[in-house]
């Protein structure tokens, strides 16, 4: 136990003055985290793992609208949560910060892509991991154009993505970046070899045919939800991870939030039947902790305005939370066992 | 857009809206090549956009068409919460969020079947009689027309009419009856009335042609079914399977089953799917949400599975929009009807069968 240090956080509340209630929060950020501005020298002073980075943007849909309310939703359904978490032993206080949101120009796609960009090369240059919560499906172009540049041609890069619908149009009605195009985008990247790629979650007919034909061209492997039922999420993560992680310096991770079953996740833009269920997206979290880091995760495609109970935002939460959980417990950063609440100094109570 | 050219379906939208029109041929299986509205400007609400066709045998012969869509907006033949006259609505607008192209199949549902949608039958309110009489009208004109019949209810009496139809157009031969259901659906009457969504497995075994050997009873669980509705199945020796079985046989190897069942012997057979058989967390959109029911992912396994043995009328009912805020109802009950089609289109392709 480090005297320097407040451990009062990983109790039940003791009562007393400040901070207590969990539910209360000062600022409204992810998991109770400070704001940090979004420049890369503050953040370096921060010296936190993961920056939490919110991109309100909804002008990249094909569908129905409603995702730029998700940066929103995410950071009130992250209060719902601790810092601790028993299964894992770990205690995620202090690895991240909250840069707020990039903000966005209405009616302006292309500067709201360029800023999209910056905003994750500044956190990639403070050598943090970018969260980054969506917004549509198309701010995936821009982040994992952001991380391979900042990588350099000489590295290699890996790129899991989960989603309902493989994103492999090449333009949709004459446009190159909307949703429907980022994966076709994001294969075209110079340091993203194809092996890399690995898509978990296609199903139902919102893949059209040139999605398919495009991933047979790029030679994309691609697991469709009838794979899973057949083989089981374990066996089917162990491969795709092996083919991010294995041998490339940098990993993308990208989760369209479609790829959940419809009625564990209601609160997305394009609901799909049969896709995972809340118990399999945990055993995604743990298998993915288990490589100990990764470079960047979005979240896209919340619409909490169909998310009635809240289930859907509080679902993604879990999943980057756990992933945050199992990494640290990966890398053996463990909350010391014996800690008890009777041993806090009284100054903590 | 013309009803009669042969080649209707291969101009279908998204493309062919407006001034800016496409004309290549299988364009609305790839994404939108001309910035044209696209995807989510809607012409005619119609199932997957397929081309509007009269219910009229020779129309429907001379378009070739192999599937023909009939919504039922239908919600006074039942007993619990009304909204089903919506159920087909539903569809319509949840099928303009997919394409017609299956990659799970490689297929185009449009171009394969020159699917067609033969709009609602007009229903007349408060008559469930006159109204049964138009739903067999409708049925049969179709099933003359060469047709299979996707049946999109409407209360769950729809399959008595339906049933019916099948029956006379098979009537020198024998038909099966399948009945997907959270509720067995089998009272002789309801409180005097022989013809309302309580009674379609009794209906179906009244009819001279089918035979209690092709009925099969799949999904039933939990409170809503009474003892007389569970006697029927006992004294007729009508196999059931419920809910229960289903989890621990599995969902695929009992609707093999249930479809060995249905086809044995017989020249046609009705399949008769509530959207109440699914788990409530599902299907909140249905007028009697049941828990325990088929999840998600089994929904399309039954739907896949089914399609590899096929039916005359495949009927999705109970289907109830307003009660589905998040839209994931509608957009299941379009993949019942999807992954069948899809499904089916595969088994007849790979045996070198036209639809």
């Amino acid at each position: 136990m480090n005297p320097a240090k407040s451990y009062a956080h990983l109790f039940s509340p003791l009562g007393g003055e400040g901070g207590e209630n969990y539910r209360a929060p000062g600022q409204l950020t992810f998991l109770r985290a400070p704001h940090v501005p979004l420049e890369t020298e503050a953040l370096k002073a921060h010296g936190a793992r993961y920056a939490f980075v919110g991109v309100p943007f909804d002008e990249g849909n094909v569908g129905k609208p409603g995702s730029e309310d998700g940066p929103r939703e995410f950071r009130i359904a992250s209060q719902e949560y601790l810092s601790y978490w028993f299964e894992f032993g770990v205690d995620l206080d202090g690895m991240a910060v909250d840069c707020g949101d990039v903000p966005m120009p209405k009616v302006n796609p292309d500067s709201a892509r360029e800023r999209i960009y910056r905003a994750v090369t500044t956190v990639l240059q403070a050598g943090m991991t970018p969260i980054v919560l969506g917004g549509d499906r198309s701010i995936s172009i821009q982040i994992a154009r952001a991380l391979s540049d900042y990588i350099g041609a000489d590295k290699k890069m890996g790129c899991l993505h989960f989603g309902a619908h493989l994103d492999l149009a090449d333009s949709w009605a004459g446009e190159k970046f909307l949703s429907t195009c980022a994966m076709a985008r994001i294969t075209e990247l110079p340091n993203l070899a194809s092996e890399n790629v690995a898509m978990i979650g296609a199903r139902n007919s919102m893949n059209p045919k040139d999605y398919i034909d495009l991933a047979k061209e790029r030679n994309l492997r691609f697991y469709p939800m009838f794979e899973v039922f057949d083989r089981g999420i374990d066996a089917v993560m162990q491969e795709a991870t092996e083919k991010v992680w294995g041998g490339t310096d940098a990993q993308y991770l990208s989760f369209n939030f479609n790829v959940m079953d419809a009625s564990a996740a209601p609160g997305v833009t394009a609901t799909e039947p049969g896709g995972l269920e809340s118990r399999e997206m945990i055993r995604v979290a743990d298998i993915i902790g288990l490589r100990k880091s990764v470079s960047v995760i979005d979240v896209t495609e919340l619409a909490p305005v169909y998310d009635i109970s809240g289930t859907t935002s509080r679902l993604a939460v879990c999943a980057v939370l756990r992933i945050m959980a199992a990494m640290a417990r990966a890398r053996g950063e463990l909350v010391d066992p014996n800690l008890r609440r009777s041993d806090l100094a009284p100054a903590q109570a | 857009m013309s009803n009669t050219a042969p080649g209707a379906w291969q101009n279908v939208p998204h493309q062919l809206r407006g001034p800016h029109q496409h004309t290549g041929a299988d364009d609305h299986i790839y994404s939108p090549r001309l910035h044209n509205g696209t995807f989510k400007s809607k012409g005619i609400a119609t199932f997957l956009n397929a081309p509007y066709c009269p219910p009229d045998r020779n129309a429907i012969r001379e378009m070739g068409a192999k599937v023909c869509f009939i919504g039922v907006p239908w919600d006074q033949g039942q007993i619990v919460r009304t909204g089903t006259s919506q159920g087909a609505g539903g569809i319509r607008e949840a099928s303009t969020q997919y394409f017609p192209y299956m990659f799970e199949y490689d297929v185009d549902l449009l171009t394969y079947y020159n699917m067609v949608d033969c709009g609602d039958v007009p229903i007349v309110p408060g008559n469930n009689e006159k109204s049964h009489e138009y739903i067999y009208d409708y049925l049969t004109e179709c099933l003359h027309g060469g047709a299979k019949v996707v049946l999109c209810g409407g209360d769950h009496s729809v399959p008595i009419p339906g049933a019916r139809a099948l029956s006379d157009f098979h009537k020198n031969g024998s038909i099966g009856y399948l009945h997907v259901d959270c509720h067995l659906d089998a009272a002789p009457d309801w409180a005097g009335n022989a013809f309302t969504n309580c009674s379609g497995p009794s209906r179906a075994l009244d009819l001279p042609n089918c035979n209690a050997k092709n009925m099969v009873h799949m999904g039933s669980r939990n409170g809503l079914n009474p003892k007389d509705w569970f006697d029927f199945f006992v004294d007729n020796d009508v196999r059931l399977i419920p809910m229960q079985e289903v989890v621990s046989r599995g969902v695929v190897e009992c609707t093999e089953e249930i479809f060995t069942r249905a086809w044995d012997g017989t020249d046609g057979i009705y399949f008769s799917w509530d959207t109440d058989s699914i788990d409530s967390s599902c299907m909140p959109g249905t007028t009697a949400p049941e828990c325990f029911g088929f999840k998600g992912r089994e929904v399309i396994q039954l739907a896949r599975t089914a399609g590899k043995f096929g039916a005359d009328i495949m009927e999705v009912s109970e289907l109830c929009p307003q009660f589905d805020v998040s839209h994931i109802s509608i957009k299941t009950a379009v993949l019942m009807i999807c992954h069948f089609l899809g499904s089916r289109a595969k088994t007849l392709r790979d045996q070198g069968l036209k639809p």
